[in-house]
C-alpha cells in the first residue's frame, strides 16, 4: 500500500487568487489532512482518498466500459474495497454492479488465469 | 406499462464469417419486432479478446444493441434464440432504463443546483468518465 510515505502536498502552483473557474475543482478538502509532517519519529500523515467517481461526478457507472472499472479490481480478480480506493458507498455500490456485470460478458475476468 | 429500455450483448466464435453475424443481427430484429419490441441501435463492436476462455476460445465478436419493449416476453424470447444459436458462445440483457432515469435525475438536480448559485462558473458540462450511456463503442 502507498499511503506510508508523506507525498509533500505540492501547494496548487498558481499564485494566491490563481484558483479560478478552470479545473475540476480542488478535490474535496485538498489540504486539510495533516499538518505539518515534519518533527516527530513517525508521524504518518495520511492523505483523505477521495471518490474519483464524486470527483469527476458520476451518475452512471457504464459496466461496458472495462478500463474505467479495471483500477478496481485486484491483480486477482476480486473487488477493491472502499477503504483501499477510498470511493464513496453511493458509488462503490454502482461500481460493484457494473463490475459483475462486465464479468459476466467477459470483459473483466472473474479470477486471474495462471 | 412503461417503455422498458435494455442492452443486449452477445458474443460470437471469432471464426464466423460477418455475413453469418449479420443473419443473426436480422434474425434478433425480426424475434424482437414479432413480440413488439424495436431495436433501437446495433453496434459491432468487432473481435475483441475476453477477460477468460469461453469455450476454449481467448476472442470473441462483440455485438452490442439497444432494445425498446414495454413487456419482458421479448426477453425470454431472444434469449431462446441467442442460446439455442451456434456461433453465440455468450450473451447478457440487462435492464438499464432505471439507471439512465437516476442518471437524468441526477443530471437535472445538479444543473438546478448550478443554476441556484452561479459562484463557481458552471461545472463543467462535460459528463466525464463513463457518465454517459451512449452507445459510442468502446
Amino acid at each position: 500500500m502507498s499511503e506510508g510515505h508523506v507525498p509533500q502536498q505540492a501547494p496548487p502552483a498558481s499564485g494566491p487568487g490563481g484558483g479560478g473557474p478552470s479545473g475540476p475543482r480542488p478535490q474535496g478538502g485538498g489540504g486539510r489532512p495533516g499538518g505539518p509532517a515534519k518533527r516527530g519519529k513517525r508521524s504518518f500523515v495520511r492523505k483523505k482518498k477521495v471518490c474519483r467517481f464524486c470527483v469527476d461526478r458520476v451518475d452512471f457507472i457504464d459496466y461496458k466500459k472495462a478500463e474505467i472499472l479495471a483500477p478496481f479490481i485486484q491483480e486477482r480478480g476480486k473487488i477493491l474495497p472502499r477503504r483501499m480506493t477510498g470511493t464513496c458507498s453511493r458509488h462503490q455500490r454502482w461500481l460493484t454492479v457494473a463490475i459483475k456485470r462486465a464479468q459476466n460478458i467477459a470483459l473483466l475476468p472473474f479470477a486471474a488465469e495462471l | 406499462m412503461e417503455e422498458r429500455q435494455y442492452d443486449l450483448i452477445f458474443i460470437c466464435r471469432p471464426d464466423t464469417p460477418e455475413p453469418d453475424i449479420d443473419k443473426i443481427i436480422a434474425t434478433v430484429e425480426h424475434a424482437a419486432a414479432d413480440k413488439g419490441g424495436k431495436i433501437e441501435s446495433v453496434n459491432k463492436w468487432g473481435r475483441k479478446r475476453m477477460a477468460y476462455r469461453v469455450q476454449k476460445l481467448r476472442e470473441g465478436y462483440y455485438v452490442y444493441m439497444v432494445l425498446k419493449s414495454t413487456h419482458g416476453e421479448v426477453i425470454k424470447e431472444l434469449e431462446r434464440r441467442l442460446k439455442v444459436s451456434d456461433p453465440v458462445m455468450k450473451y447478457l440483457t440487462v435492464r438499464v432504463d432505471e439507471e439512465l432515469k437516476r442518471q437524468e435525475k441526477f443530471k437535472r438536480h445538479r444543473e438546478r443546483r448550478a443554476a441556484r448559485r452561479p459562484r463557481k462558473a458552471a461545472p463543467a458540462p462535460a459528463p466525464p468518465v463513463g457518465g454517459e450511456q451512449t452507445a459510442a463503442a468502446v
